[in-house]
């Protein structure tokens, strides 16, 4: 396969192409590549960190946790799951940069931001995360069912409070305009017909879904035009009976893994394929065989998302964090952190990730992170914080991001490849014609510096 | 180039920076078509207690359900029959007493959200409280009427949702000078240098480096202008004065920036609500006086309006911390010289028919006050920014 055609497939399908990958496949077909790709994605490893200490408390019923748990304690318990939320999202940023089942955890990024869900307890998320995972490349049906059940979504949109004599129409309305159908694919009385369907589902302290039967609605319903005693699961099954559901998941994998704008003959193909079966790996393999995924017009035009920017990097320099607060950090002021959605409709992506300081940030992250470059910008506070603690990060000026580096491996892993070997690596869209002039012009001494350099121009953005 | 002119954000090589052609475009777009008039909005973040804020001291209901934080008679400074600010609000009162503030009761939407962030998104773009919108008002502003970044400021590090738009986006700083070193880096300087290309075509890399030449223009501009005019009045010593005092200076600098957010937080009062809030509302109240003081002195008081809001009040019923959970409608504050209706423009919230939680209805939707400020104060189509069209009101 040729680099760039290697590269294209492993930043849409992974967070870009290693050394030892090109090292390892670039002898090898498309075929046996995207083989290789799903195979190397066919052992599913939940993310798991510890919360042995949470285990007592979660596996009580729900009278016992009421019981167990006093005002101040349950403040403790949330203080703690908050902790542990930052734990899990730097577990989940280094699997994705060291985990070989690369497809799998971009497809899980991807979704995340489809089922977009927030919840601050761990013990939950981490679950509903997991499911993410399990199912990223299965089949959508039972995924959608899956997490119309975990008890994450089921707080997030309110279907715990969603009872038959007091209907709550949030996750009806979302699990149509946002999960399956998109917008204007159903009307209001489908919604409300929805809502009475998904009545009295709920969970228990330990995730676990059961059916409130006495707060469920048995009555028969009329959804999109059937009629019958339908419960949750039934209604899933009609809404990916309409092809819409189909074409409307399509287009969402289009944007996302071959190109933000959208080509109405390849996009029409694709939903054919994933309507017969729903199922995502068939897609995914279908798009990533074809010969128009590999099309000029599709390589290097979509702009990184801040996680895929970071996770980029890394893969190329291994940095730590010495402060798992910066890592928050710096996904907070970039724009996306991650197990915290801006809202229900999640990240809006590509040019929405960018504005004058955004840009300026990206382009110097690089820097910051590799060559312990400072920087100079403050977080907003939160909400709930008090008055200083909005603004205290004020005093901390010109901040540097502590970070170890390990150049080593760089050095070893670039030491047989040259200078413009190492930029085609790292770049795979067109190069400005002036900022190419501009590289060329650089006297190159040293790997390390070139590398810094070409991560922040604005084309190392791209992917 | 050498590893050290990464790291240094050095100002040596600022006489070095060449200015492409097709920046100096960027820079000469005229706005003269647009008058002066400037908005200055605030958000209270975290939901501030408009009733105590603006104290309903004759209502029974009230002090019912507040025994441990309802405000006396005595600790108020009353301005009607039936209302009166918090008595440390005096310096708003002034205002108050010289027609220069219209307070604005039961401003809200329907279906109120009680979340911080998602009422915050609602308050931001102008949203239904079903629809999701990835541009702010202010952005969708910047979208029709602006050429530049500059045209909307945040006086923070970060962007936020309102000043995003689709074409445009408003610029972050809460420093110009720090914004000005944040992009003068040599690299970025050779970057750009070498541009001989307009760039302007609409794909992704285009943009890149439309923007990264924008970014670098509009704070070139923000500083270059602003250091113009420092201010002379002492603000209170904290971040929301230093906010305001920039605020200032970039008014009174000429600075052609016609719209500008402020976010002071703190106000999510859950537990010992009294002395917080009372301190956040003194502190508001003294860097807004400054703030007036300080346009006026410049003249230009009488071409800024400043709007304050919270993204939703309080639960009327305290809760057993001395505290107040997250309730839904609230009072806003118009400050400006030309107000139509100084005083109370409506009447005050009625304690006794409150939604299913216990919170203030709504009775003025909070965008029917962005159509005012759009329609009447900015001159620009209120319809177009909003999507919708709203009833105007004459606080204007």
């Amino acid at each position: 396969m040729k680099i760039n055609h290697l590269q294209h497939l492993y930043w849409r399908a992974g967070f870009g192409l290693d050394v030892e990958s090109y090292k390892l496949l670039k002898n090898k077909s498309k075929k046996e590549v995207v083989d290789l790709l799903f195979s190397e994605s066919s052992k599913i490893t939940p993310l798991t960190i510890d919360l042995s200490e949470f285990e007592p408390l979660m596996n009580k019923g729900y009278k016992g946790m009421k019981d167990a748990l006093s005002k101040e304690e349950f403040q403790k318990f949330q203080k703690q799951s908050r902790k542990k939320l930052v734990d899990f999202n730097e577990a989940w940023i280094d699997r994705m940069t060291t985990s070989k089942a690369v497809l799998n955890e971009k497809m899980t990024l991807f979704w995340a931001n489809i089922f977009v869900c927030q919840d601050n307890n761990i013990w939950h998320m981490q679950q509903y995360n997991n499911l993410l995972r399990t199912h990223a490349l299965g089949h959508f049906g039972n995924f959608v069912k899956a997490i119309s059940k975990s008890a994450s979504m089921s707080k997030y949109l309110n279907n715990k409070q969603n009872v038959k004599e007091d209907p709550n129409e949030n996750f009806a309305r979302e699990l149509m305009e946002l999960f399956t159908l998109g917008i204007g694919n159903y009307s209001e009385k489908d919604i409300k017909e929805a809502a009475r369907a998904f009545t009295g589902w709920s969970y228990k302290p330990n995730g676990s879904f059961f059916l409130r039967k006495f707060k469920h609605d048995h009555g028969a319903k009329t959804f999109l035009g059937k009629t019958g005693y339908f419960d949750g699961d039934a209604i899933i099954d009609i809404i990916l009976e309409q092809k819409q559901c189909a074409k409307y998941i399509c287009s969402r994998i289009y944007m996302h893994f071959v190109n933000p704008i959208i080509n109405d003959t390849q996009l029409d193909e694709i939903t054919e394929v994933f309507y017969k079966d729903y199922n995502i790996g068939n897609l995914m393999k279908y798009i990533f065989n074809s010969d128009w995924f590999y099309n000029d017009a599709h390589i290097g035009v979509k702009i990184k998302s801040p996680i895929e920017l970071l996770v980029g990097i890394k893969k190329v320099v291994p940095v730590t964090f010495i402060n798992k607060r910066q890592l928050i950090y710096l996904q907070k002021i970039m724009g996306q952190v991650l197990l915290y959605p801006p809202n229900v409709a999640g990240w809006k992506e590509d040019k929405n990730w960018i504005d004058s300081n955004t840009l300026m940030l990206r382009l110097k992250l690089a820097s910051i992170l590799l060559n312990d470059a400072v920087i100079n910008v403050d977080e907003k506070g939160d909400y709930e914080d008090e008055f200083e603690a909005y603004y205290k990060k004020q005093i901390n000026k010109n901040r540097f991001i502590k970070t170890e580096k390990k150049w080593e491996v760089f050095q070893i892993k670039f030491e047989d490849y040259s200078f413009e070997e190492l930029k085609r690596l790292l770049i795979n869209s067109q190069i400005d014609k002036d900022t190419q002039a501009f590289l060329a012009g650089l006297v190159l001494s040293d790997k390390k510096d070139y590398c810094i350099q070409l991560m922040s121009i604005p084309e190392y953005q791209m992917c | 180039m050498k590893r050290r002119d990464f790291i240094q954000q050095s100002v040596l090589s600022s006489s070095l920076f060449f200015v492409p052609s097709f920046v100096k475009a960027f820079e000469n777009v005229t706005r003269n078509s647009l008058g002066y008039k400037k908005l200055v909005i605030i958000q209270l973040a975290g939901g501030n207690d408009g009733l105590n804020t603006i104290v309903p001291y004759k209502n029974d209901i009230y002090y019912k359900n507040r025994p441990g934080i309802a405000l006396s008679k005595q600790d108020i400074i009353k301005a009607s029959d039936e209302l009166g600010f918090h008595t440390n609000l005096a310096p708003l009162k002034h205002l108050f007493d010289a027609g220069h503030l219209s307070v604005i009761n039961n401003v809200g939407y329907p279906n109120p959200n009680r979340s911080h962030f998602r009422s915050t998104d609602i308050w931001q773009t102008a949203s239904d409280y079903n629809q999701y919108l990835n541009t702010g008002w202010l952005g969708r502003y910047l979208d029709t009427y602006e050429k530049n970044s500059f045209g909307g400021i945040e006086l923070d590090d970060s962007l936020s949702l309102v000043l995003k738009g689709n074409k445009i986006n408003g610029i972050a700083t809460k420093n110009p000078s720090v914004l000005y070193q944040n992009m003068k880096t040599p690299y970025f300087d050779k970057i750009l240098k070498s541009q001989t290309d307009a760039h302007l075509s609409e794909h992704n890399l285009g943009y890149l480096y439309k923007t990264m030449i924008e970014a670098k223009s509009s704070a070139n501009y923000i500083y270059e202008t602003s250091r113009t005019f420092k201010s002379k009045l002492d603000y209170p010593d904290n971040p929301f004065g230093s906010q305001l005092k920039t605020t200032a200076e970039f008014i009174n600098s000429g600075l052609q920036t016609k719209v500008f957010y402020v976010s002071m937080g703190g106000f999510d009062t859950h537990a010992g609500q009294a002395n917080k809030q009372g301190r956040l509302l003194e502190l508001y109240a003294n860097a807004i006086d400054t703030f007036v003081k300080d346009l006026k002195q410049n003249n230009t008081f009488k071409d800024t309006l400043i709007l304050t809001f919270s993204e939703f009040g309080r639960r009327v019923k305290q809760n057993a911390a001395n505290g107040t959970d997250h309730g839904a409608a609230n009072n806003v504050f118009i400050i400006g010289e030309n107000i139509n209706k100084p005083g109370f423009y409506n009447n005050s919230p009625n304690l006794a028919d409150l939604d299913e939680n216990g919170d203030i209805k709504y009775q003025i939707d909070f965008r029917s006050i962005y159509a005012t400020i759009l329609d009447k104060w900015l001159d620009v189509n209120d319809t177009k920014i909003l999507n919708k069209s709203f009833t105007k009101l004459d606080f204007l």
